[in-house]
């Protein structure tokens, strides 16, 4: 079984070929239209980051479900370092954004750039700490999850406030932080959901009664966060519909009267709200393999389609290109999930807690 | 005392918190009467004498009375936060703060909806705020969040009165049982037959998970559409829209910090060290130390983005905040909630109960400061510098606000004479 699994060399040696052809396409003169690059990294910034933010928060909560999924989520670590190097080949790209032309004290190339890679690779080394020292055998480290989860937030924020707020500057929302780094754990607890198809249907009739009870965990966490992002989304939404001020309003309606935006929201609030919530409703549903695994797949679907809709109106894209992009890291982080038993080896207390 | 696991022991010792009073409680009872009957005299005289006694006047329209409303809005927060969403998530240490938060809840709901009464002036037409069929040629505007307020806090106190009633039922069986004569007879009316056999626990569990999922996303509503009394202005400094989960972490830090200042010195006062141990306390300061967290990651985000913004009147808005008239609360605010708390990241302070009741204290100062400071800086500093004003709150807005304490904590002194302060059925679980 070892020889279809990575090792660590051979995983770090994957990436960089990975970013490299990502690098080639965008820049080897195949492609027209740049923004395929930025709507990939800003689609799997979350969920990379967010799967390992759930381990890292379940593991201060002492939460029992994670038992199963802790070591397949803390081995996307270096995933992480993967959004740092995709995130410096949008060096060339700046001018996407619309104030490149205007640079202020906050959005200049050379800062946006520095913060931006500096939180991104403070992240990789703060998961790679964590993932090692979960391990390594001995006690477990709150401390580097709490240093994972600043980093995280810190990322995550520049996420939302640098990579899509400012697509469409001098348009403002306080929210844009914080709404992000929440998504982006509903996207980790949908990726625990996948990994759980992955890992555990083989074997589900014949799994541990833990098992099956941290599947109906993941449903329920699925449910809840379904709510809460409803939660924030109507907060952010209602504010800015009720004000009806232009400077703030256009963010809605520009995208509300046009194909494929308004279609693109529709798409967006099913997958990450209505779907989740009304079928996760049952606790027999909660239960259910199949059906989790289906709304984890449906909640990382809306996560991309709402992506979309932030940046589709600002940023020029190649279609190609981004089904490519999207599909060379999907197959990636199957690859490191495969294997996360060959890179997080001695994990045996793992699942102990 | 001894550790033990002995139920009878558990019945004893929760119970002996309701026995004869002491003189230290009387005196408690006494002050806490003296300054509620202080403010309720305040309060006399400001209807006798009009709204002209209170220091509001134009442009600063919304002073004390709001902040205290939204104050203790934010302290009712907590009771079901830990109640409620520590049950969902099967958390064991809620079970050592559980009753004391949620009998908080109540009276902290209590206090808070005096408030508007108190803003309004003229209190007897106070059924103006109630939506009512158009008979008076006037309707109700459903568009304001000041009318959403009055569901959603009129919701929650319903829920939370039910919620706190339920998880009694079982415990007021058991002072029944143990309290002979008249007393023994009320408690066991109010425990509604409750016998405690398999039927009514497979029920009572339903019921109470139930009542817990539904009042967790109250606990959000609730302090959301609060904040939108100010949100869905355009006022500089009120109109951003992170401020429901701004208002809604708030609230969780200013109800945290005073379930820990109610419970650390009534762990003390009535011996209930078995019961609530140091690594429960730890558990709940680690909730203020999350919560401090959200608020300054707000408190950065907001001032931040007012200067990105280019916008003049956010810009001068968030500049006038730090650095003019009122700059010593904001600093006090900052200092007091957002800095403080990150002390907590060393575990041995966690533990230490004395500097966690001190920073309690500070933490509650801090939240009133910072809703004076959003209610009152905006209002000062709004768009057009011709009209713009100080304000300064007068001694009968400070007297009702004092009174509003004393009520509070007279409440809460005669339930725990009255009430088990902790879940005896839990602790039994346990």
């Amino acid at each position: 079984m070892h020889d279809t699994k990575l090792s660590i060399g051979g995983c770090y040696s994957l990436l960089l070929i990975l970013a490299a052809t990502i690098g080639l396409i965008e820049y080897g003169g195949l492609i027209a239209q740049p923004g395929s690059l930025l709507l990939t990294l800003t689609f799997w910034g979350s969920i990379i980051q967010g799967a390992v933010a759930v381990a890292a928060v379940t593991a201060l909560v002492r939460a029992q479900w994670i038992a199963s999924l802790r070591r397949e989520l803390l081995a996307l670590y270096p995933l992480l370092l993967l959004l740092a190097l995709l995130f410096a080949l949008l060096w060339p790209q700046l001018d996407l954004f619309p104030w490149s032309d205007h640079p202020t004290i906050w959005l200049n190339r050379p800062f946006f750039m520095g913060r931006n890679l500096v939180s991104l690779l403070l992240t990789f080394l703060a998961g790679r700490q964590l993932a090692l020292h979960s391990t390594s055998g001995a006690p477990f480290k709150d401390r580097y999850a709490v240093i994972y989860l600043a980093t995280f937030v810190l990322s995550q924020s520049l996420l939302g406030f640098d990579w899509l707020m400012s697509a469409a500057f001098p348009w403002i929302s306080t929210m844009f932080g914080l709404y992000f780094f929440t998504e982006a754990l509903y996207a980790g607890i949908a990726v625990s959901g996948l990994a759980m198809l992955l890992y555990f249907r083989p074997r589900m009739q014949t799994a541990p009664k833990d098992t099956v009870r941290h599947l109906r965990d993941v449903g329920l966490l699925l449910f809840g966060f379904s709510i809460l992002w409803a939660g924030l989304f109507f907060a952010q939404f209602l504010l800015i519909w009720y004000a009806n001020l232009p400077e703030e309003v256009h963010f809605v309606t520009e995208r509300l009267a046009s194909f494929p935006e308004r279609e693109l929201c529709w798409l967006f609030l099913l997958g990450l709200f209505l779907v989740p919530f009304v079928a996760l409703l049952g606790s027999q549903a909660k239960g259910d393999l199949r059906f989790v695994s289906a709304v984890s797949l449906l909640v990382l679907s809306g996560l991309f389609a709402e992506r979309l809709f932030i940046l589709l109106p600002a940023i020029p894209y190649h279609g190609g290109a981004l089904l490519l992009y999207n599909g060379l890291i999907f197959v990636m982080l199957l690859l490191v999930l495969h294997s996360s038993e060959r890179l997080l080896p001695s994990a045996s207390f793992l699942t102990k807690d | 005392m001894q550790n033990t696991s002995s139920t009878e022991q558990i019945e004893q010792d929760v119970l002996a918190a309701m026995s004869r009073p002491s003189r230290c409680y009387l005196a408690c009872i006494f002050l806490a009467g003296l300054v509620f009957l202080g403010g309720m005299a305040l309060w006399s005289r400001q209807i006798a004498l009009g709204m002209g006694v209170a220091g509001i006047s134009h442009p600063v329209g919304w002073g004390v009375y709001i902040t205290d409303f939204v104050f203790w809005v934010g302290i009712a927060h907590s009771g079901t936060l830990i109640s409620a969403v520590l049950y969902i998530f099967r958390a064991r240490f809620r079970t050592s703060f559980n009753r004391a938060a949620e009998a908080m809840t109540i009276f902290a709901l209590m206090v808070a909806g005096l408030f508007p009464l108190i803003h309004l002036g003229r209190v007897w037409l106070a059924y103006f705020l109630f939506p009512y069929p158009n008979q008076r040629q006037l309707w109700v505007n459903f568009r304001s969040p000041l009318v959403w307020d009055v569901f959603a806090v009129s919701t929650y106190m319903l829920v939370s009165l039910v919620f706190f009633f339920v998880g009694l039922v079982p415990d007021l069986a058991i002072v029944a049982r143990r309290r002979p004569g008249f007393i023994g007879k009320i408690y066991r009316l109010a425990s509604l037959g409750w016998v405690g056999n398999s039927q009514q626990w497979r029920h009572y569990t339903k019921l109470y998970f139930f009542l817990a999922a539904f009042a967790t996303p109250l606990v959000a509503s609730v302090h959301s559409i609060v904040s939108w009394d100010f949100a869905v202005s355009i006022v500089p400094g009120w109109h951003t829209t992170i401020f429901a989960p701004y208002f809604v972490a708030g609230a969780i830090l200013s109800g945290t910090a005073m379930v820990i200042t109610l419970v650390i010195p009534m762990r003390r006062l009535l011996r209930l060290e078995t019961y609530i141990p140091i690594s429960h306390i730890e558990s709940i300061a680690k909730i203020l130390l999350l919560t401090s967290l959200i608020v300054g990651f707000a408190y950065v985000v907001e001032q931040g983005l007012a200067f990105y913004s280019g916008n003049l009147y956010e810009m001068e808005q968030f500049r006038f905040r730090a650095l003019g008239d009122y700059r010593l609360l904001f600093w006090i605010m900052v200092s007091c909630n957002a800095i403080l708390p990150l002390t907590l990241f060393v575990g041995r302070l966690r533990r230490n109960l004395a500097y966690l009741f001190i920073l309690s204290l500070l933490v509650n100062v801090g939240m009133w400061l910072e809703r004076f400071v959003i209610v009152v800086t905006s209002l000062a500093r709004d768009f057009d510098p011709y009209a713009w004003g100080n304000y300064t709150p007068s001694f009968t807005e400070i007297g009702i606000t004092a009174g509003s304490f004393g009520l509070f904590f007279l409440l809460f002194l005669l339930f725990i004479k009255i009430l088990p302060v902790l879940s005896i059925t839990e602790l039994k679980e346990r």
